[in-house]
């Protein structure tokens, strides 16, 4: 019975290892492989030429300025979803209405829930059309906007605008992740149990001192989580620029980032060796990422009582 | 320190028809008083309490405490500490921490936090566990923990609301008189809500009887259980409850079987002048005994003992009317009867019983 076992075993793992190893494992290998390499994508051969394109990876303004926005859209992204997702996952479990005595959210709260998460039903090139619109400085919804409430002098043409054309694209990074987020925490603060808050209202917690000492602490593991998963599509961004930004990546490289660079160098300069050297760095950030965000998420678990 | 009122409060939820959990509650509790809430599942106990706590609406009527209108207060303004039935313990804060909080929102410097927290820890036996998280305690020293961060507070009233339910039964019984002897000595208002019976006779200095929203009656334990108000409260005081039975009134009193129990005079008047045929009659298994075989008695078939060491309680019926009823009788635990024996019981003491009205289940004073 025994060998019967584990010949069972073996064949329920091997073909889903096979197809593993086939699609997901070997292409990062190659890539490995091919970052080392001078290969155009259309010769028949690759040259060797050690860490050369990692060299060039140092030296080259544009990928420098890839990374430097890659680093702020690290930064500002996943903070600023995250932090509005909290205040309105909050405010539908807990805000309640003033002079009612249950701990509740605010009325129509479910509603507001499915609206939020609206934005995650659409794909990223219709998101970067719609935006597109928004932002079109002639007859664009947003300077439309401003116009309308006498706020002319803070219409911008906010994608050709080298100073606020990264933060257009953050903004539409935000509003597209945030409902997800929102409906994330509100699982979360759902599943405290309602006596802890009237506990903490009963101890005098006031709304911030609550939200601070009770719900936030609660619901860390899955903020930890939205940071990795908030912090791999910062690093990425390549959908949303390629088709919002101008250029794409412009002005003068202001939206630049690492995955445009990348499918740039591989599809329209033939430079896959060093494209694949811009995968395999962007590779090791996002693993450094999800490493220190895991690490830091193990040591506050909290379990409930 | 701080007596409480409720006057004439109510809890109604909306629907239709609009269920009223609590209904015009009319209770005043003493300053330094230790009072019971108690009731069936579903009597408006808990949200009673709650209103107090200000976790709940009043929807008519008020709430006072220390003679200060708190209807409209939020719960932090109302200086009021609870004991939750699960605890509501903080499970990412220690148990030092989780007792301490209430002083740290007060802006309360951390020495005398600390030096609060280990005062309470100490008369709670909780010293060892201070740097603990809820998560590693036992049911019991959970529950420690909850009364020690009500205590800390020293707030004008604490509220509990059955503590003691998430123990078993040995630690309960310990825990009940731990908790009645730190009200003591605290002599801090309580509001303590039940459904065990045992633990209302046992802990309060009075108790209040609810079911359905209602206030049944709001005695101490000696005055509920010997002269309860009503069929209800008289069944569901006493372990186990008391032989309610609807029985045919002669010209001398009630008949059972081949017991005719006498009545006062004035009762019987009484009982004439509503015009009733029948009665409620009401013995406690106490009340009743085996007695010999020429002795006024009725039959009764046992259906089953209950041995409890000192005593034994006989589950058995007699026939009333044709129909069986089902009587409880305690009896010496020494000498129990038999199972399908049929033994004779009579009355001990004929002041030992309760009338009450057949519809309105109003007591009927002898």
């Amino acid at each position: 019975m025994k060998h019967g076992k584990y010949r069972f075993l073996a064949m329920a793992i091997l073909p889903a290892l096979a197809l593993h190893v086939i699609f997901v494992l070997s292409p990062y290998a190659q890539a490995f492989y091919l970052s080392l390499t001078d290969w155009t994508g259309v010769a028949g051969q690759a040259n060797f030429v050690g860490l050369d394109n990692f060299a060039r990876l140092g030296e080259d303004p544009l990928f420098l300025s890839a990374l430097g926005n890659n680093a702020l859209m690290l930064i500002v992204v996943p903070l600023a979803t995250i932090a509005i997702a909290l205040f309105l996952a909050s405010m539908l479990n807990l805000g309640g209405r003033r002079g009612r005595a249950e701990v509740q959210g605010v009325a129509g709260g479910k509603v507001y829930k499915i609206v939020y998460f609206f934005p995650q039903l659409l794909s990223v090139p219709i998101i970067a059309v719609l935006w597109q619109f928004v932002y079109s400085p002639n007859n664009g919804l947003l300077n439309g906007f401003l116009s309308a409430v006498g706020l002319d002098g803070l219409a911008r043409t906010w994608l050709a605008d080298g100073s606020v054309a990264l933060w257009a694209v953050m903004a539409v990074m935000v509003w597209s992740a945030v409902g997800f987020y929102v409906v994330l925490f509100s699982a979360a603060m759902d599943s405290i149990p309602r006596e802890l808050f009237e506990a903490a209202r009963l101890d005098g917690a006031g709304r911030l001192a609550t939200f601070r000492s009770i719900t936030l602490p609660l619901v860390r593991d899955n903020v930890n989580a939205a940071f990795v998963y908030l912090g791999i599509a910062a690093l990425d961004g390549f959908a949303l620029v390629q088709i919002l930004s101008v250029g794409p990546g412009g002005p003068d490289g202001a939206t630049e980032v690492i995955g445009l660079g990348l499918y740039r160098n591989a599809f329209s300069f033939g430079q896959f060796g060093y494209a694949s050297a811009m995968g395999v760095a962007l590779f090791f950030l996002t693993l450094t990422l999800a490493v220190i965000a895991m690490r830091s998420g193990r040591r506050t678990k909290v379990e409930m009582a | 320190m701080a007596e409480v009122a409720y006057v004439n409060a109510s809890r109604v939820y909306p629907g239709s028809p609009p269920v009223r959990a609590v209904d015009e509650l009319k209770l005043d509790v003493a300053d330094g008083e230790f009072l019971v809430l108690v009731g069936p599942s579903g009597s408006g106990k808990s949200t009673a309490l709650r209103m107090l706590a200000g976790l709940e609406d009043v929807d008519e009527g008020a709430i006072e405490i220390g003679g200060k209108d708190v209807t409209n207060v939020p719960p932090k303004g109302r200086d009021i500490a609870m004991v939750f039935q699960s605890y509501a313990l903080y499970p990412h804060m220690t148990v030092g921490e989780n007792m301490g909080f209430a002083l740290k929102l007060r802006g309360v410097s951390k020495p005398d936090i600390k030096a609060k927290v280990a005062e309470a820890a100490k008369m709670l036996d909780l010293e060892k566990y201070l740097d603990r998280k809820p998560k590693a305690l036992s049911g019991g020293q959970r529950q420690r923990v909850a009364m020690g961060r009500a205590i800390v507070r020293e707030p004008s009233v604490f509220l509990m609301d059955e503590p003691l339910s998430n123990l078993d039964a040995k630690l309960r019984v310990e825990t009940r008189a731990n908790i009645a002897a730190l009200q003591r000595r605290l002599g801090t208002t309580t509001i303590y809500v039940t459904h065990d019976q045992v633990e209302a006779m046992t802990m309060g200095h009075r108790v209040a009887v609810l079911k359905d929203g209602l206030l049944q009656q709001c005695d101490t334990p000696r005055a509920l259980y010997e002269t309860p108000a009503n069929a209800f409260v008289a069944a569901f005081i006493g372990s186990p409850g008391m032989n309610l039975k609807t029985v045919p009134l002669t010209a001398a009193g009630a008949q059972l079987d081949g017991l005719e129990v006498p009545l006062p005079r004035t009762t019987l008047d009484k009982v004439g002048a509503d015009g009733l045929k029948e009665v409620t009659f009401g013995v406690r298994p106490e009340s009743l005994g085996l007695v010999g075989a020429g002795e006024d008695g009725m039959e009764l078939t046992v259906e089953l003992v209950e041995e409890l060491g000192a005593d034994a309680y006989v589950y058995g019926s007699v026939r009333i009317a044709d129909q069986p009823e089902r009587f409880i009788v305690r009896v010496d635990g020494r000498t129990p009867p038999a199972l399908g024996q049929t033994v004779r019981v009579g009355l001990r003491d004929h002041s030992e019983i309760h009338l009450f009205n057949p519809e309105t289940g109003a007591r009927i004073e002898g």
